[in-house]
C-alpha cells in the first residue's frame, strides 16, 4: 500500500478578480520527497504555497497533510509544516537566539524545549559563535539561514522553501544546500519553490512545471525531458565552406555555426558529416548538448516576458 | 542652470504627487492658524458672544439690603453669569465647593454675615467675602476678585452714605428735612455716576484694582480642592497650572508615542515578519491584541513617568492615596484608548510614512481643540464644546476630576463617581478604536 503523502493539493482553483491564479492544480509530494515547484512569474506559485500554508482561501479544491484535511488558517492542523519565506522576516534589533527564541515559541515549541531546539539550530546554521550578536550585524547569508532554521524550530516534516539562496554568494548558497541536505536524512519532505533551474536540477527528487496556474509538467528530470524534448540530442557544428544549410537540415546560428537536431544522434551524426564531407566542407567542431531542465522549462513556458 | 530646472521641476512633480506632503504644506498651517484665531480671538472678543462668561453661585449669607446690592450689583457683570444648576442652590460653601468641583460653577462667592455691619466701618475689619474656585481655571479666581471689588463702587455708594449718615444719627447729630433732601439729590447724582463709571468699566477705561480698593472688602479664595469644612483640619494641596500641563502635555506624547509605536505594525509587515507571524497560525485579532497590551503599557509607564517627574521637580503633590488611585484608573484607561487610536491609525495607513503624516495631523489638532496646547478655561464656548469629540478633552476631564476637583472630604467612591464619565467615554472609544482597526486589519487576512 502506497504511504500516504506528505502533501496532497486536488483541484486547487483561486480566482483573484479577472485573474486565474490556479486553475486546478493537483499535486503530490511523498514523505521525505524533495520537489521543485518551477514556474514563470504569475505562473501561481505563490498562490499555491499560500494556500498550502493556509493563507489563501481556495475558490474550490482541498489541501491535505498527510492524510488530512486543512483549510484556509486557523482551519486544520498544521503542527507537521514550515513555512520558509523568501524575505528576511526577522527582527533586526533582536539577537540570533531571541529571534530563535520569539518565532519557536510562536511555533508552539514547548518552553522546556526551545532551549535545546535553539541550541540547534545554532550549531545547524553555523551560527552558534553569533548567537548574541543582533541580527543587523549579519550579512546576507548568515540571515538567510537564520531566516529558514525560525521556520523549522518544531521539527516539520513538510516544508515550503520559498527561493532560500536568493540573493547570496555561491558560499552562503553551498552552506544553505548543506543545511537542506541534513533535512533530507531526517527524511522531511520539501518543497523549493525557486528560479534558480540548475539548483532545482541538481537537488530536486522530482519536479512539477506550473503555468497559468495548472501544473503542465510533473515528474522526475528524465521523465520532464523524455516528455517534452523526446530522446532527442541538440547539436552545434562549425563547419569550414559554403554550406547549404537548408539542403542539411541545419539551422544558420551565425560565424560559420549550425545547430541542428538528431533523434538518433549515433546514427544520424555520422550520415551528416558524411553528406558535408562529399560537398566539399569540413566539420571542424561539435558540441553535442544534454538538454537541460532550462530547455524543457522553456520549451514548456515559452520565451514571453511575464511580467 | 538647466541641471538646477530640473531638479526643480521634478521636485515639483513629486510634491504635487504627494497628497500628504500637499496637505502638509497647504491645508493644515490654516486649519491650525484656524484653530488659534477661534481660541484666543474668542478670549479678546467679548462682544461677539463667543466668550464663556464664568459661571458663579452667589450666597447671601447675611441677607441685608447691602449684600443683596452687592451681589446684584456683581452678577449684572457681563463676564458672570449665574450658574445654572438643577439642584437647589447650595446655601453654604460646602455646598458650592461641591458645585465647583464637579464643574457645574467655574467659582463660588458667599457674602459672610456681619457684611452690611461692618461696611463703611473703615475704622474696624471690612466686610468679608469667600470664594471657592475652580483650581483647572484659575482665571476664575482673579476675574471673580477683581469684579468684587469693582462691584461694591457699583453697588455700595448709597450704602456706603446711608451708613455715614445712619452712623450721625447714631452719634446724636440728627439731619433736618433739608438736609435729608439735599441727600435724596445727591443720591441721584451719586447714581448717575455710578452709571457712567459703570460704562466706562465695560470699555475698559476703569483702572484695575489695587490695595486702596481691596480694603473696601476683604476676599479670601480657596481652590474648590482645597477648602475644607469649617473644622476639617486635615492638609489638602493646592493644584496649579503645572498639574494642567503635566496631564495635558502627557496625553499629547501619549499619543505620539502610541502612533510611533503602531508603526512596528507597518514595519512588520514591510519586513514580512507579520507574513511570518500570520502563517504560523497567530490569527490577526491576537496579533492586535498582543500590541494593543504593550502599547498600553508603554503608555501608562510614560504617563507615570510624566507625573513622578512633575512630583520631583515641579512639586506636584502626588502623595494623596485617592490622587494616587484615581491617576491609575484615568492614566491606565487613557493609555488604553491612545493605544487602540495609534493601532487604528496605523492600520488606516500603508506606510510608515503614511502614518507619521497623519498622526501629526490627527494628534496636533486633536491636542490643540482638546486642551493640551492651550488650557481649556481660556477657550471660548464653542471650543469647549468641540473639545468633547476629542480624545485629548475626554482625557483631560479625567485628569481633572482627580487632580483638581476632587473633594477632600469625599471617598474613594466619590472621587471613582467623578471620573466615571469620562474613563466610560475613554473605555467606550477604546473598544470603537479596536474594533475598527480590526477591521481595517482585514487586508492582512487570509484572502
Amino acid at each position: 500500500m502506497a504511504a500516504t503523502p506528505a502533501l496532497r493539493v486536488t483541484g486547487a482553483a483561486k480566482r483573484f478578480g479577472d485573474r486565474e491564479a490556479l486553475a486546478g492544480v493537483d499535486l503530490e509530494v511523498a514523505p521525505g520527497e524533495w520537489l521543485a515547484l518551477l514556474g514563470p512569474n504569475g505562473a501561481g506559485k505563490t498562490t499555491l504555497v499560500r494556500a498550502v500554508a493556509g493563507r489563501v482561501r481556495l475558490d474550490a479544491g482541498s489541501v491535505a497533510l498527510f492524510g488530512d484535511e486543512v483549510g484556509p488558517l486557523p482551519r486544520g492542523d498544521r503542527s507537521r509544516l514550515g513555512v520558509v519565506p523568501q524575505e528576511i522576516a526577522l527582527h533586526p534589533k533582536l539577537r540570533a537566539r531571541e529571534n530563535l527564541e520569539h518565532w519557536g515559541a510562536l511555533l508552539g515549541v514547548a518552553s522546556g524545549e526551545l532551549g535545546v531546539r535553539v541550541g540547534e539550530a545554532l550549531e545547524w546554521t553555523g551560527l552558534a559563535d553569533r548567537a548574541d550578536d543582533l541580527v543587523a550585524s549579519f550579512s546576507g547569508g548568515m540571515k538567510r539561514r537564520l531566516n529558514i532554521a525560525c521556520s523549522l524550530l518544531h521539527v516539520p516534516d513538510v516544508v515550503l522553501l520559498d527561493e532560500p539562496t536568493v540573493g547570496v554568494d555561491p558560499q552562503s548558497r553551498a552552506r544553505i544546500w548543506e543545511m537542506l541536505a541534513e533535512l533530507r536524512a531526517r527524511g522531511t519532505a520539501i518543497v523549493l519553490t525557486t528560479h534558480q533551474l540548475d539548483e532545482a536540477q541538481s537537488v530536486s527528487d522530482t519536479i512539477a512545471i506550473l503555468d497559468h496556474g495548472r501544473v503542465i509538467a510533473r515528474g522526475t528530470l528524465d521523465d520532464i525531458l523524455r516528455d517534452t524534448l523526446g530522446a532527442g540530442r541538440g547539436v552545434e557544428l562549425r563547419i569550414d565552406g559554403d554550406v547549404d544549410a537548408g539542403a542539411f537540415g541545419l539551422e544558420a546560428l551565425g560565424d560559420g555555426v549550425y545547430g541542428a537536431r538528431f533523434t538518433q544522434l549515433t546514427t544520424e551524426l555520422p550520415r551528416l558529416f558524411e553528406r558535408v564531407a562529399a560537398s566539399g566542407c569540413t566539420v571542424v567542431d561539435v558540441d553535442v548538448r544534454r538538454p537541460s531542465l532550462q530547455d524543457a522549462f522553456i520549451h514548456l513556458t515559452g520565451r514571453e516576458l511575464r511580467e | 542652470m538647466n541641471a538646477i530646472r530640473a531638479l526643480v521641476l521634478t521636485d515639483w512633480k513629486l510634491l504635487v504627487r504627494d497628497r500628504g506632503a500637499l496637505f502638509l504644506t497647504f491645508v493644515l498651517p490654516p486649519v491650525f492658524f484656524a484653530i488659534f484665531a477661534s481660541i484666543f480671538g474668542g478670549m479678546s472678543g467679548g462682544d461677539d458672544g463667543t466668550f464663556e462668561p464664568l459661571r458663579v453661585v452667589a450666597i447671601d449669607a447675611d441677607g441685608t439690603e447691602t449684600s443683596r446690592a452687592f451681589l446684584r450689583a456683581l452678577l449684572e457683570q457681563e463676564a458672570l453669569v449665574e450658574a445654572p444648576l438643577e439642584a437647589p442652590a447650595p446655601t453654604d460653601l460646602v455646598g458650592a465647593a461641591s458645585v465647583v468641583r464637579r464643574g457645574d460653577a467655574d467659582a463660588a462667592v458667599l457674602v459672610a454675615k456681619g457684611f452690611e455691619a461692618s461696611f463703611a466701618r473703615f475704622w474696624e475689619s471690612p466686610p468679608r467675602l469667600e470664594i471657592v474656585y475652580d483650581a483647572a481655571n484659575p482665571i476664575s479666581r482673579f476675574t471673580l476678585e477683581g469684579l468684587a471689588q469693582a462691584s461694591v463702587f457699583r453697588a455700595a455708594p448709597t450704602a456706603l452714605m446711608d451708613a455715614g449718615f445712619d452712623a450721625l444719627e447714631e452719634l446724636g447729630a440728627s439731619t433736618t428735612p433739608e438736609q435729608r433732601d439735599a441727600l435724596d439729590r445727591l443720591r441721584v447724582l451719586i447714581d448717575g455716576a455710578r452709571e457712567e463709571g459703570a460704562d466706562a468699566a465695560a470699555d475698559g477705561d476703569e483702572p484695575s484694582g489695587g490695595a486702596a480698593m481691596s480694603s473696601f472688602v476683604d476676599v479670601a479664595s480657596v481652590p474648590a480642592t482645597e477648602y475644607r469644612a469649617p473644622g476639617d483640619g486635615t492638609d489638602a494641596a493646592s493644584p496649579g497650572v503645572v498639574d494642567y500641563y503635566a496631564a495635558a502635555i502627557g496625553v499629547m506624547f501619549l499619543l505620539f508615542s502610541m502612533a510611533g509605536a503602531a508603526g512596528s505594525l507597518l514595519e512588520e509587515e514591510e519586513r514580512g515578519t507579520l507574513e511570518r507571524l500570520l502563517t504560523s497560525g497567530i490569527g490577526l485579532g491576537p496579533v492586535l491584541a498582543g500590541h494593543f497590551v504593550f502599547f498600553a503599557l508603554v503608555g501608562c509607564a510614560q504617563l507615570a513617568t510624566m507625573f513622578a517627574f512633575g512630583a520631583v521637580v515641579f512639586g506636584m503633590h502626588l502623595s494623596d492615596a485617592q490622587v494616587v488611585v484615581g491617576l491609575l484608573v484615568v492614566g491606565a484607561t487613557t493609555a488604553a484608548a491612545a493605544s487602540a487610536f495609534a493601532l487604528m491609525l496605523a492600520t488606516a495607513c500603508r506606510t510608515r510614512a503614511q502614518l507619521a503624516g497623519l498622526s501629526t495631523v490627527v494628534i496636533l489638532v486633536m491636542s490643540a481643540l482638546g486642551g493640551s496646547m492651550v488650557p481649556r478655561f481660556v477657550m471660548p464656548a464653542f471650543m469647549n464644546s468641540v473639545s468633547h469629540f476629542t480624545f485629548n478633552g475626554w482625557a483631560l476631564d479625567g485628569f481633572q476630576a482627580v487632580l483638581w476637583r476632587r473633594d477632600p472630604n469625599g471617598s474613594m467612591a466619590d472621587l471613582l463617581g467623578s471620573v466615571a464619565l469620562p474613563v466610560a467615554v475613554l473605555l467606550l472609544a477604546t473598544v470603537a478604536f479596536f474594533v475598527v482597526a480590526r477591521r481595517l486589519a482585514r487586508r492582512w487576512e487570509t484572502i
